[in-house]
């Protein structure tokens, strides 16, 4: 299932749940969360501001987890993703994935957020402390990373 | 048929181009490459951004080549920076 939403989430929860859609079977459950962090050592980030594209965002998270449920040998995945304004220290991005084995869960659960992140329509607006405010530019290793995937040699089970 | 798209502008787009809609005019099917001209020329300010914007249509990523039709959901936007 795939949420883009303004509150937070629990994380436990979604976990649980998870674990709970194939309970016996599943063998683990990976997940990843993503937090609003200081731009960089220099500059303190106040918020973080997302905006995304209703739609398009839902429907790309969803073919990037069918395809990872399509080359990995997974039961279920969890996507919830915010958006609006947050601040320092809240938490951005869930990712989870249940599998009977740990390897598979792994390389989904990479695959998703890498191809999240260069693929889903969401931009960020960065707040610093110090009042300064721009637009985050993507960076080239984000998306020579999600290239990386499209390499059969990678992530083979 | 309808004679016009739906433009959706996102990000640092919509704040360049001062507005996040527009509808355009347009009396036959476009290549994506000549329509971003003429965005340009509408919104000089997306020049700087042109070569690396992204272009959706009817909620789809599409290289430059494609063509838009009378009746689409046109998205620009700059590459996206979520998770």
């Amino acid at each position: 299932m795939i949420t883009v939403q303004e509150h937070d989430f629990d994380a436990g929860q979604l976990i649980a749940e998870l674990y709970n859609t194939h309970a016996g079977q599943t063998g683990a459950v990976l997940s990843f969360i993503g937090y609003v962090r200081d731009y960089d050592t220099s500059s303190e980030t106040q918020s973080l501001v997302l905006e995304h594209y209703p739609g398009m965002c839902e429907r790309e998270i969803q073919e990037i987890c069918e395809h990872a449920a399509s080359r990995w040998d997974i039961q279920a995945y969890r996507v919830v993703h915010r958006v609006g304004s947050l601040n320092r220290n809240e938490q951005i991005v869930f990712v989870g994935v249940s599998s009977a084995h740990r390897g598979e869960a792994f390389k989904a659960g990479e695959y998703i957020i890498d191809a999240l992140k260069t693929r889903a329509p969401f931009w960020k607006r960065e707040v610093l402390s110090d009042g300064q405010q721009f637009w985050v530019q993507q960076r080239e290793e984000d998306a020579e990373k999600t290239a990386s995937w499209s390499d059969p040699q990678q992530g083979k089970a | 048929m309808s004679s016009h798209i739906h433009v959706l502008y996102f990000a640092q787009v919509a704040e360049i181009a001062g507005t996040r809609r527009e509808e355009w005019a347009i009396d036959a099917p476009v290549q994506v490459s000549t329509w971003l001209d003429d965005v340009v020329r509408k919104h000089p300010g997306i020049e700087p951004l042109k070569q690396r914007l992204k272009v959706a249509i009817n909620q789809y990523y599409v290289n430059h080549n494609a063509t838009i039709n009378p009746g689409d959901e046109v998205a620009l936007f700059e590459p996206v920076t979520g998770g």
